[in-house]
């Protein structure tokens, strides 16, 4: 019988741990920028009520039309997103036993979540009918499609030692050895994908400073508030699922599961929103390269040789 | 039947979230995009007028590339039920997967080397 | 209701979203204002909400000016930082700032943004008329139809033509002028490009339009004032250094490393003669962020054959073109001046030159003592050679077309900005269209 919770408490679980974990994503990001300008030491009140103060401000501003928009696309675009990111947030399991849901295929769930970002994102920047928004679109296509294998061979080797799909199983095998150790090419890889998948920092193309905000450079108000939070979402989805699939998931000493998963996701979101102020924007051909050439035969060695060893 | 509450629940997380997005997005239609002037819709390119609408056929220069994923998609197709009986079936699921992804790997040293990775 | 007012109040504390308009003589300050907390400066006139002009925008682009007012968000107010210029913007702001304090901008800023959220000033309306731009009379519902002009322009813009591609694709080819005001080019810079995807085919650069009259280049520098008056050489190594510093700035701005780019803006502020280790130090994490490394590798190569007798400066002497003017200046003579030559001639080259001359700067400036710099002399400022009707400017733009043909838009933002164009020097050209004089 594999855990599920009734949709009820389902949605407000994940309502409440996508809030949370959005707001930890911004405040993240503050600091990790303070530090790398190397301002000394600055304001934490600053750091922690900033985020907030942000949402009130684009409240605050008017959304935009532009000529000719598509405005069904543009009003779901950054909505799909979310939801995308809330639906691989909820086949995470918190703790042993204990899921939002927990499907046998919970990793093919997970994955067509990643995959169908590229759709939210080339809807956002289609949708304003202006050169720069669409020009990201495009790029943001090349990029995710580059992506897709990478992420798929890093994390299937998760399901070897499990046998079996579901994210529940894949951490119960755990129990002795965390997948880091057994597979240590896959993390890296999964937190590249992960930073790609949600276009953050070096691989943020679509919307990017050569782009002048590329998908949201027509954005205003609640347009981009949403768009950010889904994004941040997105991560933060992204580091849950990172931790239970590589980091061991709710085992550990001492501590109850469920904390030991926030503090896994904490370490993992740690590492994938500083990225941001620490690597430059990759150009999308030499990126494009070295996913096929370079990404995808390490991931395969990855799934191979963990493979070989697990016989 | 049982099977499916799982995939119910999370059926039910996507769509809320989705709805709810949306209406955070769409929360202040009330007072936003009302009243906009022509000048004030034109798409931003550093303060010249567009001469033409961005809607084109663009050139997304990837195509190739394109049909080179979908080989793989094909190919992650088969290993996701390869995955769960692995340890199962032994050495021959490994050698029969492994003559598989070699076969697929030679198709992108092809492309590579075709220059369908480049930027058109 | 008191929801509405308790979020007001909470949005006058976050950081004011600002575009920034750097008019002559103003680039610089604007540049520093990244280092405001409490200024959040964006890239799309959307994002924002105050629109800040500094210094003083030449009258030829005052349609620009409108259509990006216009273009910000509402409730919008726009601001004027005069910074010594007494030319007002050709489009009325509502606050101006005389004081050229940043601290005190940044209040005016705030301030503003703050009695604009609580209503006490009103959202300033739209500049130009509400017409749209091709009224459509077509027969269908989306503009169709209809013969000659009377259809077929749906909502005011034709559909774009096709026009052959290098791998013998026939699709849509958009020719687009990007604008005086995006983001990462100088101000007053104009691209006329044929964009197919997100590659450039032609590329024309559009200084100012016919017959407009442009301003002189009036803006007091450091090195403009070296024309005229002796000037220390140790006042001259700093500020050369400073100017480095601050176009390396700016392309980490460009490459989405803003927090990297607070860094060196805050270092360009403090520069001083003892601080050769901090640019090694400044080299290694430019390396290591790959600002250096794959970001700009291999990116814009301009080859030094193309710059024989043309350009000069960073950008010639990183294509291995040694040639600089200090090494013919009597006031150089037993610094120990050797010129900087790198090759390669890419984005990376000249960022890397750009970087090792600042060092050299400084250095030269710690042991320059008494000596000044005689105006007889040639001056090398620190993008090229500088003279009386000889601006480097002049020089770089027309490498523009050849260069950005068959480049992708990142990498034609990235060779843009690697040539480091000086905003007052673009500002003035004034030159028939398309048409720069090359001295």
């Amino acid at each position: 019988m594999r855990a599920y919770l009734d949709p009820g408490a389902a949605v407000v679980s994940v309502a409440v741990a996508m809030v949370v974990g959005v707001y930890v994503v911004a405040v993240i990001d503050g600091t990790a920028g303070r530090l790398a300008a190397g301002a000394g030491r600055s304001d934490l009140g600053a750091v922690l009520l900033d985020p907030l103060r942000t949402v009130a401000l684009l409240l605050t501003q008017r959304r935009r039309r532009t000529e000719r928009a598509d405005a069904p696309g543009w009003a779901l675009a950054p909505g799909l997103l979310g939801g995308l990111a809330a639906t691989g947030l909820a086949v995470v399991p918190v703790g042993p036993g204990t899921a939002v849901a927990d499907p046998s295929t919970g990793f093919v769930v997970f994955a067509t979540a990643i995959a169908f970002v590229m759709i939210a994102v080339f809807l956002h920047g289609w949708s304003p009918n202006s050169l720069f928004p669409l020009i990201g679109a495009y790029r943001y296509g090349a990029q995710a499609l580059s992506l897709q294998i990478p992420f798929l061979l890093a994390m299937l080797a998760t399901a070897l030692p499990a046998e079996s799909l579901a994210v529940m199983d894949i951490v119960e095998a755990q129990a002795d050895l965390w997948n880091v150790v057994r597979q240590p090419l896959g993390l890296p890889l999964y937190l590249m994908v992960g930073v790609g998948v949600s276009f953050w920092g070096p691989l943020n193309l679509p919307d990017g400073a050569d782009l002048i905000g590329g998908t949201s450079a027509e954005d205003a108000g609640t347009d981009r508030l949403a768009w950010e939070l889904a994004r941040a979402a997105m991560l933060f989805s992204i580091a849950a699922m990172g931790a239970a699939a590589f980091l061991g998931g709710w085992w550990g000493p001492l501590l109850p599961g469920p904390v030991w998963m926030a503090l896994k996701t904490l370490f993992l979101l740690v590492v994938m929103v500083s990225s941001r102020h620490l690597v430059a924007r990759v150009r999308i051909e030499p990126f494009v390269v070295a996913c096929w050439a370079v990404f995808i035969p390490l991931a395969l060695v990855n799934i191979f040789v963990s493979g070989a060893l697990l016989l | 039947m049982a099977a499916l509450e799982p995939l119910g629940a999370a059926l039910a997380v996507f769509v809320f979230a989705t709805i709810a997005l949306v209406a955070i997005r769409s929360a202040s239609d009330a007072t936003a995009g009302v009243g906009e002037t022509a000048p004030e819709r034109v798409p931003f390119l550093g303060g010249h007028e567009p001469d033409v609408h961005a809607w084109s056929r663009f050139h997304a220069r990837y195509y190739v590339m394109a049909l080179l994923f979908l080989a793989f998609d094909m190919e992650m197709v088969f290993m996701y039920p390869w995955a769960v009986v692995f340890v199962r079936e032994g050495g021959i699921a490994l050698a029969e997967m492994g003559m598989f992804i070699t076969i697929l790997l030679v198709g992108v040293l092809y492309a590579w080397r075709e220059r369908a990775l480049r930027w058109a | 209701m008191g929801l509405r007012p308790a979020v007001e109040r909470v949005a006058a504390r976050a950081p004011v979203p600002v575009f920034a308009v750097a008019g002559a003589g103003a680039q610089a300050q604007v540049d520093d204002l990244l280092l405001q907390p409490r200024l959040h400066l964006v890239d799309s006139p959307a994002a924002a909400n105050v629109l800040l002009i500094a210094g003083s925008v030449p009258a030829h682009l005052a349609g620009e000016l409108a259509r990006l007012h216009d273009g910000v968000s509402r409730p919008r107010l726009s601001l004027w930082w005069s910074l010594g210029s007494s030319v007002a913007p050709p489009m009325p702001p509502a606050v101006e700032v005389l004081d050229a304090d940043p601290s005190v901008l940044v209040e005016a800023v705030v301030d503003t943004h703050r009695r604009l959220l609580f209503g006490e000033l009103t959202s300033s309306p739209p500049v130009l008329p509400d017409e749209e731009p091709a009224p459509w009379r077509g027969i269908g519902p989306y503009g169709q139809g209809g013969t000659g002009m009377t259809g077929g322009v749906p909502y005011g813009r034709p559909m774009a033509e096709v026009a052959p591609d290098r791998d013998g694709l026939r699709l849509d080819q958009l020719t687009v002028r990007i604008g005086p005001f995006f983001a990462r080019f100088p101000t007053g810079l104009v691209l006329e490009v044929q964009l197919q995807g997100d590659v450039v085919q032609q590329a024309h650069v559009v200084v100012a339009p016919e017959g407009e009259a442009a301003v002189e280049v009036d803006v007091p520098t450091t090195f403009r004032d070296a024309l005229n008056t002796p000037v220390p050489v140790s006042v001259l190594e700093l500020e050369r250094a400073r100017s480095h510093l601050r176009s390396i700035a700016s392309a980490l701005v460009a490459h989405q490393l803003p927090s990297l780019a607070r860094r060196v803006l805050r270092f360009a502020s403090n520069v001083h003669p003892d601080q050769s280790e901090d640019v090694q130090r400044l080299h290694r994490l430019l390396r290591r962020s790959q600002v250096l490394g794959w970001a700009t590798k291999g990116v814009g190569p301009i080859p030094s054959d193309q710059l024989e007798g043309t350009a000069t400066g960073p950008v010639a002497r990183a294509s291995g073109v040694d040639q600089d003017e200090r090494t013919t200046d009597p006031a150089y003579l037993g610094l120990g001046f050797e010129p900087i030559v790198h090759d390669g001639g890419d984005a990376r080259a000249r960022m890397a030159q750009r970087l090792a001359e600042a060092g050299q700067a400084l250095q030269l400036a710690g042991r320059a003592g008494d000596r000044h710099h005689d105006p007889e002399a040639s001056l090398e400022s620190p993008r090229g050679r500088l003279a009386v009707g000889d601006l480097p400017a002049q020089r770089l733009l027309p490498l523009l077309p050849a260069v950005l043909e068959g480049m992708e838009w990142g990498d034609a933002v990235s060779t843009v900005v690697s040539l480091d164009l000086d905003t007052d020097e673009v500002l003035a050209l004034r030159s028939p269209d398309r048409e720069l004089p090359v001295p």
